[in-house]
């Protein structure tokens, strides 16, 4: 990430030439600005990391103090084995690809529109991105609040037009209802991104393609698109790292429910650390959970680099 | 070598602070000429973009509205089978919290101390950090910012049980220093970024003049560069401000009596005989609006920050 | 001025990292061996006020006697001398937190709200046996002694698999019973009797096929003035099994063999599954016919959702904690009448979801006894009393001797000052042995109910039959038996 925030390549050359006058590379002045930082970060989250790695092969076992017996594969095998796992695993793949996907369409979409606004888009653009601070488990209990078949408001609106199930007691309007929470919070954050970068496309291009013919369609098409494409992906891999690590909105609206149908693999961690208590087999989970973001935001950082974004 | 007292002043304006203008000119120029090519368009398009718009402000703005006019409601329209647009309001549900034992004044108070001190620590460490890593040239520098930002990424549930446990070991639990050091553990990487985003903007020639009239390192950092960084100083702490100030994860596990901080005064409100929503909105609606505004207020900066300068820094 | 003075190499840093890494895990281990001070006793001051000064940490559900003991705790510091704070939390953050409290060795609470089946069970170890307390002539005795609690409540609330040692004293004591609307049921009893061939007037002798009757009698006849005729707690969530277990033992099928024993003592080998009986998926079957005529809502409700709904009169009866009295009483005035749940062909059962109170097994020993005086204190009679009248809400007694109280008695009636006794007539009935419906006590409970509650929800989202259901609950229970438990 910070690769993609590194210095313009002015800077770049002053600041090489500067360590190219040393000989060994040292910490230097930067090292001891990033010590105080680093060592608390390493506090806070390799101690944690390697007792995560030690627990996934161990039996926890809680009273008079914690203490690891040996267990072994044991709950790695369990990892790869459990079905109701795996399932989980394919619904948090779905969650992911709908939540994400739909906020970066809509997000789009709603840039694209405000960007044709011009007056007033300031304020426009403040009210759309209210969500984005509202603390999600609030989110979850507001959505409960609307969705609730007795007195919800959008279960009213729902009911005068015709729909008579009850949004959070069926598997498939769950679902799509706990998505369309996360898309309410996290969809301005998209949009925001999408303008600034739709705002940095300079004008005489825009100019250009319109005094060669380019149609509304076309400008889109291979003006615009390709021009932000770039911060789209920073877009994506920002959302992607945290859609899955945050699960209030289901812990307070489903609860994993109904039928599983919500149940994502974090609700599950959760579930198996601390309403079971199986620490060991809730580190192997962590640690797996860990790994799919991680390949994740690998992924969006690679194709960074590879559009050369990281310079 | 003596030290000249006066920093030079910055010739090339710095990206940053141009950043918000700059977005500015742009969207401001098309006013100027009317009918430029891509901006005229046809009137049936325009009604589409109209109806979009209204559409999108319906849909993010109807529950925020519903949230703020059912905590002004009394118990009976709160939970009406028919949703209630007029009724006579009352500030009950608001004067009920701060009421009986559970008083929500601590529980505020506690909010504010541990989201505001975890985010100015964040800042003060994300600052020096970030400088580090956005000026750095050090082999492995990719490497080391990817660890940092994947710090942020470990699930909750499966840090909080080695955390807690060290956290015990020191007496940070129900204290506000624990909250606070546990909020760090994802505000930090965060800050660390989003401070290297920002320096990134500044150009490194900044400091290179600055140390040929005689700063040290330190002071190059401290007096030419910070004071150009102030509004991403600004925008990181209230996003800090915002991460902590909306958890719950950490909270539930870390706070005790003496540290409650408020998302948990919301969940203590769904109870076993029923839950309470005037006042269950009316705590939505405390929780929620101050960081509303606290983001708002930073809303120009805030793109810099998200994009890593991947924006600004073309 | 030099600029670049010597600096250390980036391996110095990442060593650095590490040994302040480890350090600081090493610090957390001699920390948490220094010293931790107990309260101070007073040894001349009597045996209520010794400890004064003292402060006692409470964890507890979020639950309507807890809410009265929060709001009255001032009797108690007048008497003692000890601040009392109480942390109240939904039940599965209070679980979280009393394992984690519990696992770090110290006691930030002392006093713990003991779900039986979510705390009791699995932590037994991490309690102390209560015994040892009543004994000590330095601390004063329980009034009444521990046979004043209602035998079946001591027994499910406060004991663990052997008969013997207690770690809990019975605080709470919600129990399932028929909550139904009495304007509707005389309104329409005639024409009810006539339709359906039977007297409709809810009681022990109701079937629950009647039950089923009635509430379809409802939904087709009565639509003016309720929008079902029964509702129920069937989210996914633990209240799904408890609705659901009434009617699996009405019709004869139990979780695992010996399940009264299992129920009242609890064991930690309780042996295989037995949901795959005949009985057990007959019960199954009836309860998803049951639910396909409920209100479709009953999926996302649990017990406070299925109460608010009964509430705002949209249902003409549904099953449900009998607390709800206070609050059903509030918003329907008289209009509300409670029996005991039907009867299924082979037995009838109500099910107990009562609680203890239980001290910390990580106290110190003068902070055990100041914890003891709160137990004693917060279970007394004079204590439950207070409660039945409290306005924050208030629990139901958990003593024979405050049932017999002659002001309680009349209170059974209407109008009543404590209007939770007006269920006093069905759960009094309910709580008799073999009325009295006890879920598993065993301390892998929680990963068993989960798996119950989730293959249930399943099961009413029409994906699994019920056959398959109670064959795929079994498989997954015995499972996590044989995993065993470790605490």
């Amino acid at each position: 990430m910070a690769h993609a925030a590194q210095s313009s390549p002015v800077a770049r050359g002053s600041a090489e030439q500067r360590i190219t006058a040393r000989k060994e590379p040292r910490i230097g002045f930067e090292g001891k600005m990033m010590s105080p930082g680093l060592v608390l970060l390493a506090a806070l989250s390799i101690v944690p990391f390697l007792a995560l790695i030690a627990m996934s092969f161990s039996r926890v076992r809680l009273l008079g103090g914690v203490r690891l017996d040996v267990a072994g594969l044991t709950n790695w095998a369990r990892f790869f084995t459990d079905a109701d796992m795996w399932m989980s695993w394919l619904r948090t793949v779905v969650y992911f690809v709908l939540t994400v996907g739909l906020e970066m369409v809509l997000g789009v979409g709603i840039a694209l529109c405000l960007f044709r606004v011009l007056r007033g888009r300031n304020i426009l653009l403040s009210l759309l991105l209210l969500p984005m601070f509202a603390a999600p488990s609030i989110v979850g209990l507001l959505g409960r609040y609307l969705t609730d078949s007795t007195f919800g408001l959008y279960a009213w609106v729902l009911r005068s037009l015709g729909y008579t199930g009850d949004i959070l007691g069926s598997p498939v309007s769950a679902f799509a209802a706990v998505v369309l929470m996360d898309v309410w919070e996290w969809t301005p954050l998209i949009a925001l991104i999408t303008l600034a970068g739709l705002s940095s496309v300079p004008q005489s291009v825009r100019e250009a393609a319109a005094v060669d013919g380019a149609g509304g369609w076309m400008t889109l098409r291979y003006i615009l698109f390709p021009a932000i494409s770039n911060v789209l992906l920073v877009a994506l891999l920002i959302r992607s790292m945290d859609a899955i690590r945050y699960f209030d909105i289901i812990w307070v609206t489903t609860n994993g429910g109904p039928a599983d149908a919500t149940k994502i693999v974090p609700v599950r961690l959760y579930e198996t650390a601390f309403r079971f208590f199986d620490l060991g087999y809730a580190a192997a989970i962590g640690l797996a959970m860990l790994v799919f973001s991680i390949l994740i935001a690998r992924t969006f950082v690679r194709l960074l680099d590879v559009r050369g974004l990281t310079r | 070598m003596s030290t000249s007292t006066t920093p030079p002043s910055p010739t090339p304006r710095p990206a940053v602070a141009d950043e918000a203008a700059h977005g500015r000119a742009i969207a401001a120029a098309p006013r100027g000429e009317p009918q430029s090519p891509l901006e005229s368009s046809s009137r049936r398009t325009r009604w589409l973009v109209t109806l979009l718009i209204v559409l999108a402000m319906l849909w993010t703005l109807v529950p925020l509205a519903w949230m703020l006019l059912s905590s002004f409601k009394n118990r009976v329209d709160v939970t009406a089978s028919t949703p209630q647009v007029f009724f006579t309001p009352t500030l009950d549900n608001y004067r009920n919290l701060f009421r009986g034992p559970n008083n929500l004044a601590p529980y505020i108070l506690h909010s504010v101390l541990a989201a505001g001190i975890s985010a100015l620590l964040a800042v003060f460490l994300g600052a020096l950090a970030g400088y580090g890593l956005a000026r750095t040239q050090m082999r492995g520098k990719r490497h080391l910012a990817f660890w940092i930002i994947s710090t942020r990424m470990a699930p909750i549930a499966a840090i909080v049980v080695p955390l807690f446990l060290i956290f015990r070991g020191l007496g940070l639990i129900d204290s506000i220093p624990g909250l606070v050091l546990a909020y760090l553990t994802f505000n930090l990487p965060f800050a660390i970024w989003l401070m290297s985003a920002f320096f990134a903007e500044v150009p490194s020639s900044l400091e290179e003049s600055a140390l040929v009239s005689g700063c040290s390192r330190w002071q190059a950092f401290y007096l030419v560069i910070l004071p150009l960084t102030k509004s991403g100083l600004v925008t990181t702490f209230i996003l800090c401000l915002v991460f902590a100030w909306n958890d719950y994860a950490f909270a539930v596990v870390f706070s005790g009596p003496n540290s409650q901080t408020l998302p948990i005064a919301a969940s203590q409100l769904v109870t076993q005989t029923g839950i309470d929503w005037g006042q269950l909105t009316a705590i939505g609606t405390i929780v929620v609006v101050p960081m509303m505004l606290a983001g708002l207020a930073v809303r120009r900066w805030l793109v810099t920050g998200l994009t890593l300068g991947a924006v600004t820094g073309e | 001025m030099d600029r670049y003075p010597p600096q250390p190499s980036r391996r110095d840093v990442l060593r650095g990292a590490l040994a302040a890494g480890a350090s600081a895990a090493l610090g957390a281990g001699l920390v948490s061996c220094g010293s931790r001070s107990d309260v101070a006793r007073t040894a001349d001051a009597g045996p209520w006020r010794q400890f004064q000064g003292a402060t006692l940490n409470l964890i507890s559900e979020n639950t309507a006697p807890t809410a009265a003991i929060a709001a009255h705790t001032k009797p108690f510091t007048d008497l003692t001398g000890i601040e009392v704070r109480i942390v109240t939390l939904e039940l599965s953050a209070l679980v979280q937190r009393v394992a984690l409290d519990l696992a770090s060795g110290r006691a930030q609470y002392q006093v713990i709200y003991a779900d039986p089946y979510q705390v009791l069970a699995p932590y037994q170890r991490g309690l102390v046996d209560l015994r040892s307390l009543q004994a000590d002539p330095n601390l004063p005795d329980l009034p009444g002694g521990v046979g004043d609690f209602i035998p079946v409540q001591m027994d499910a609330a406060g004991r663990f698999a052997d008969p013997e040692p207690f770690y809990a004293l019975p605080y709470d004591a919600p129990t399932m019973i028929w909550q139904y609307r009495r304007d509707l049921f005389e309104k329409y009893h005639d024409r009810m009797a006539g339709d359906l061939g039977f007297d409709p007037t809810p009681g022990g002798d109701r079937t629950w096929e009647e039950y089923f009757r009635i509430a379809r009698w409802f939904n087709e006849n009565a639509a003016s003035d309720v929008r079902y005729g029964t509702g129920h707690q069937a989210r996914q969530h633990d209240s799904l099994m408890n609705d659901f277990s009434n009617v699996l033992w009405s019709y004869g099928g139990t979780y695992f063999d010996n399940g009264r024993e299992v129920g009242r003592l609890g064991t930690r080998d309780p042996g295989p599954c037995r949901l795959d009986s005949d009985a057990a998926i007959a019960g199954a079957e009836f309860y998803n016919r049951l639910l396909s005529i409920a209100d479709p809502a009953s999926k996302t409700w649990d017990w406070d959702g299925v109460g608010a709904a009964f509430r705002a009169g949209r249902l003409a009866m549904c099953p449900n904690w009998h607390e709800f009295a206070a609050s059903n009483e509030t918003a329907l005035p008289g209009r509300v009448g409670y029996a005991v749940l039907p009867r299924g062909p082979v037995a009838t059962a109500n099910m107990y979801g009562g609680t203890g109170v239980g001290i910390s097994g990580n106290t110190l020993p003068h902070e055990r006894g100041a914890a003891w005086l709160f137990l004693v204190w917060a279970t007394s009679p004079e204590t439950q009393l207070a409660n039945l009248r409290s306005e924050a809400g208030g629990g139901t007694p958990t003593r024979t001797s405050v049932y017999e109280m002659p002001e309680v008695r009349a209170a059974e009636r209407r109008p009543s000052p404590m209007p939770n006794m007006l269920t006093a007539a069905a759960v009094r009935q309910a709580w008799q042995p073999d009325r009295i419906g006890l879920r598993p006590k065993i301390p892998m409970w929680n990963e068993c109910n989960t798996a119950i509650f989730t293959q249930l929800s399943r099961m009413l989202s029409g994906a699994e039959s019920p056959r398959e259901t109670m064959r795929s609950i079994k498989s997954r229970v015995d499972r996590i038996v044989a995993r065993g438990w470790v605490a």
